[in-house]
């Protein structure tokens, strides 16, 4: 039996093979392995076959409120297939100036070239829950180039509501301790379908 | 209470441990024989969340992991959670 299940763990993936494969097998030695066991291994393989990368994971994040907006920092790791990670860290600040508004995005992925987004806004006329903004978009790139785009965007008045739910969750999960990445799971928890 | 990765997170709470020492321990303290395939399905997940990782084994291919500070959190969060659902369920059988 603990033959079988030494080839049944051929089906594993190959990066999980070379990350665990020699203290797996160390445990089919040492331990009795049954049937079920050998069952159990060629599922545990088929499932991170077909379910190769986990959530994201927050190694690091920060808020903070400044005058007329706040800021945040992130630092989330994506999972890939063959078992390594991407690290992607984004910094962000909104500035709400009344009737108009200004944000930045500055985000690098891996090893690319950073970018940074810096949108101006002014808030148009509302209807329901869809306010209609006049923006301008500055794409600034690594090479130093500028990509400027005009255009009449859609804005949906819900998310600041549910962005400031999300800051709350944050800031009360930060009193009680908890790490980043537990403040997201226990988002995630409550709110599967927004995380 | 049979959640591989729950089983997995209190047995490191007693100290470093490798593979087949989880085994045996889960077995005496929760009744569960967990196989090689589910520990390690649990033992991946686990690593790649950063709630448990490889310490040093010297020349033995048997390799042991140790509990981090987010995982030692999330058993925390986890057995109070459990302990609110015990709490409760007894009460309502009116066994408290």
């Amino acid at each position: 039996m603990k033959r079988l299940a030494r080839w049944f763990t051929r089906l594993y993936p190959r990066w999980w093979r070379a990350r665990y494969g020699q203290e797996f097998n160390a445990l089919l030695e040492d331990a009795p392995v049954t049937l079920p066991h050998v069952f159990g291994v060629v599922l545990s393989a088929l499932e991170l076959r077909m379910k190769p990368s986990i959530e994201p994971r927050i190694v690091d994040l920060a808020s903070r409120d400044i005058p007329h907006g706040h800021e945040l920092e992130t630092a989330v790791e994506y999972p890939r297939a063959d078992g390594s990670r991407t690290l992607v860290r984004n910094f962000s600040r909104e500035i709400d100036l009344g009737d108009s508004y200004v944000t930045l995005n500055h985000w690098s992925r891996g090893a690319e070239p950073a970018q940074t987004v810096l949108v101006f806004g002014r808030k148009g006329e509302v209807d329901g829950d869809f306010r209609t903004d006049e923006t301008e978009m500055l794409v600034l790139r690594a090479d130093g180039t500028v990509q400027r785009t005009e255009q009449t965007v859609k804005t949906w008045m819900k998310y600041d509501a549910i962005r400031d739910g999300l800051r709350e969750r944050y800031r009360s999960g930060m009193a009680a301790g908890l790490s980043p990445d537990e403040i997201f799971q226990q988002i995630r928890a409550s709110h599967p379908e927004s995380a | 209470m049979s959640d591989p990765t729950l089983l997995v997170l209190a047995s490191l709470a007693e100290g470093d441990k490798h593979g087949y020492a989880m085994m045996e321990d889960i077995a005496r303290f929760a009744g569960v024989r967990l196989g090689p395939g589910t520990l390690y399905g649990a033992i991946t997940r686990l690593e790649q969340r950063g709630w448990i990782r490889p310490t040093k084994s010297g020349e033995d291919r048997r390799q042991p992991y140790a509990l981090t500070a987010d995982g030692r959190r999330r058993l925390e969060a986890q057995l109070s959670d459990l302990n609110q659902i015990v709490k409760t369920g007894l009460k309502r059988l009116k066994y408290a």
